[in-house]
């Protein structure tokens, strides 16, 4: 007996399925009941229903954690585009070296995130860090550089380190946009008299916007959810717990407080946080272009 | 003001000006990391920080591999990142192909399902993962971070392997079969001897997902003998004060395996991310 080309998709797609469905599925489902339960590793567990979040949501220092959160997820992604777009229309223009210089530009991609904040908390360093005295030669600042001593230049601190390490991505991503425009559009734009400002506002950026907006929605959603940086550069959410954020809460109720059901209540909100982005990222994926 | 904008601008030398500040500021720290590692630990705390070593060693590096658990942790690493990204591609070739080539009904919502958990936050699911891990009794063994690994990038590399082969030529798969060759047989004689270079790069993709993961091991195992190179750098982190010398060392190994995959397979990478972002 033969399958039709349907049952045998559906043939062939089982080994992936059940990896979904025991890997990503049944931990999904499995973090929600935990939030429903006082597992706080002390006291015999059961079920308390909403206590947990009850308990995160009134925790007077949530606001200012997501505040912080959104700081730096937003700041992260901001830098990170911004150094992309500028990255990716440099790389489209030169023919001669562009090779060379996306090679060294996407090296930061194979560098662990921890070791970003390593490095980064190391060249920040103001007594022995390359940064502060580097300003300090050209003058532009007459004492050391101590960022970890102000909650707004810490913030800063790891948003530079998270950026640095998610460029390499977005500017693939743009560069290949900027590369997929039929290069005649260009020509067509120049005679009629665009200068190059008047082409990047209406031809490069109309047309690589949807790879654009998907990619930074991508950055987006990992620099939110993600604190290895923050937790290497700036441990315990540093100075004044300035660079503490969602994740980083939620970590330390799992692993210093051993609170399961509370850290279990703030996964479950980190993920519909998540999923408020992700929800726009769906869609325009799956939005026909 | 706006022409002299436009001049500098379109001038030849504009972008390799800017291009030269931001490489410079995207490698300055493998520059750093370079240098410190061969530098004494002595040198790495001296006010105001030296930039070439002053007396170059070549003890750190030395130290680093001998002193420290280097070679068992860039073991382990390569060990789970190697097993993980292996079931996760073979699984993911097949998935990805059937939901592009062979879709069936309901197709479209396990495509929507894949997308769905990508916007699952890793960080979420370590909770879980520990607990069951935990009832498995596979703490502080390398399977449960494989396990937990195939998790990380599988609905990644599906929807990446599925972009990917949205764009393989329908013919050819045809005119195998038409030839007398099986669907299955199609899949191994024509399907992944054409596309094994994009396989590949997706591959090179999911081993650096893995490769640069720190926080699963770094709860799910506290013997040093079985942790991996990510979770093993804290081993320079000291109670009163960080070998940051020696750290720049294991730096270095730590980053050279991804970096040599990564920069091998980058032209295959760049075609394999963006048709997956450009064409869905």
């Amino acid at each position: 007996m033969k399958l039709r080309d349907s049952g045998y998709g559906v043939a062939l797609s089982v080994p992936g399925l059940v990896i979904l469905l025991l890997w990503v599925l049944i931990p999904f489902s499995y973090v929600f009941y935990i939030s429903f339960l006082r597992y706080d590793n002390m006291s015999p567990v059961i079920p308390t229903g909403l206590a947990n979040y009850r308990e995160v949501l009134e925790d007077p220092s949530l606001p200012i954690i997501l505040i912080r959160t959104f700081i730096f997820s937003f700041g992260s992604t901001g830098l990170t585009l911004l150094i992309s777009v500028i990255l990716a229309v440099c790389l489209n223009r030169i023919v001669k070296g562009s090779a060379f210089f996306r090679s060294l530009v996407v090296m930061p991609w194979a560098v662990p995130l921890i070791l970003s904040g390593f490095l980064w908390a190391w060249m920040f360093h103001p007594s022995f860090g390359p940064i502060s005295d580097l300003l300090m030669k050209v003058k532009l600042i007459s004492e050391p550089l101590n960022i970890y001593k102000k909650p707004s230049t810490a913030m800063a601190g790891v948003i530079i380190a998270d950026a640095w390490r998610r460029i390499p991505f977005l500017t693939i991503i743009t560069l290949a946009g900027f590369q997929s425009i039929p290069p005649n559009l260009y020509e067509a734009a120049k005679v009629d008299g665009a200068d190059s400002f008047h082409t990047f506002q209406y031809v490069s950026l109309p047309l690589a916007s949807r790879p654009m907006l998907i990619g930074t929605l991508i950055t987006l959603m990992f620099s939110f959810r993600s604190i290895d940086v923050i937790y290497s550069m700036t441990p315990g959410g540093g100075y004044a717990k300035s660079t503490y954020v969602l994740g980083a809460y939620l970590f330390d109720y799992m692993y210093e407080f051993l609170n399961f059901g509370l850290a279990a209540s703030a996964s479950v909100i980190l993920i519909i946080l998540t999923f408020a982005i992700g929800a726009f990222f769906i869609y325009y994926t799956l939005k026909k272009g | 003001m706006r022409r002299v904008l436009v001049k500098i601008v379109d001038h030849r030398a504009t972008p390799y000006v800017v291009l030269g500040v931001i490489t410079l500021f995207m490698i300055s720290p493998f520059i750093w990391m370079g240098l410190s590692a061969f530098k004494t630990h002595a040198e790495t705390f001296r006010y105001p920080p030296t930039y070439f070593p002053e007396n170059f060693t070549l003890d750190t590096m030395y130290e680093a591999w001998y002193k420290a658990p280097i070679p068992t942790y860039l073991k382990n690493s390569l060990i789970m990142c190697l097993i993980s990204t292996f079931i996760i591609v073979v699984a993911g070739t097949f998935t990805g192909y059937a939901l592009s080539q062979y879709q069936y009904k309901g197709s479209n919502m396990v495509l929507g399902l894949f997308l769905f958990t990508r916007t699952i936050p890793p960080l979420a699911l370590l909770l879980p993962y520990y607990l069951v891990l935990m009832k498995l009794g596979l703490l502080n063994t390398r399977l449960a971070v494989v396990f937990y690994l195939i998790y990380l990038s599988y609905p990644l590399v599906v929807w990446l392997l599925k972009g990917f082969f949205d764009q393989f030529p329908r013919a050819l798969i045809d005119s195998a079969i038409v030839d007398g060759c099986s669907r299955t047989g199609a899949i191994f004689r024509i399907v992944i001897p054409v596309a094994a270079t994009g396989v590949y790069a997706i591959a090179v993709v999911a081993f650096m997902w893995a490769w640069n993961e720190f926080f699963a091991p770094f709860l799910f195992i506290h013997y040093d003998e079985l942790k991996p190179i990510t979770v093993g750098l804290y081993y320079f982190v000291g109670d009163e004060y960080t070998y940051y010398n020696r750290m720049c060392a294991a730096g270095i190994y730590a980053v050279i395996p991804s970096l040599i995959f990564f920069l091998l397979a980058q032209k295959y990478i760049v075609r394999g991310l963006t048709s997956g972002a450009l064409k869905y």
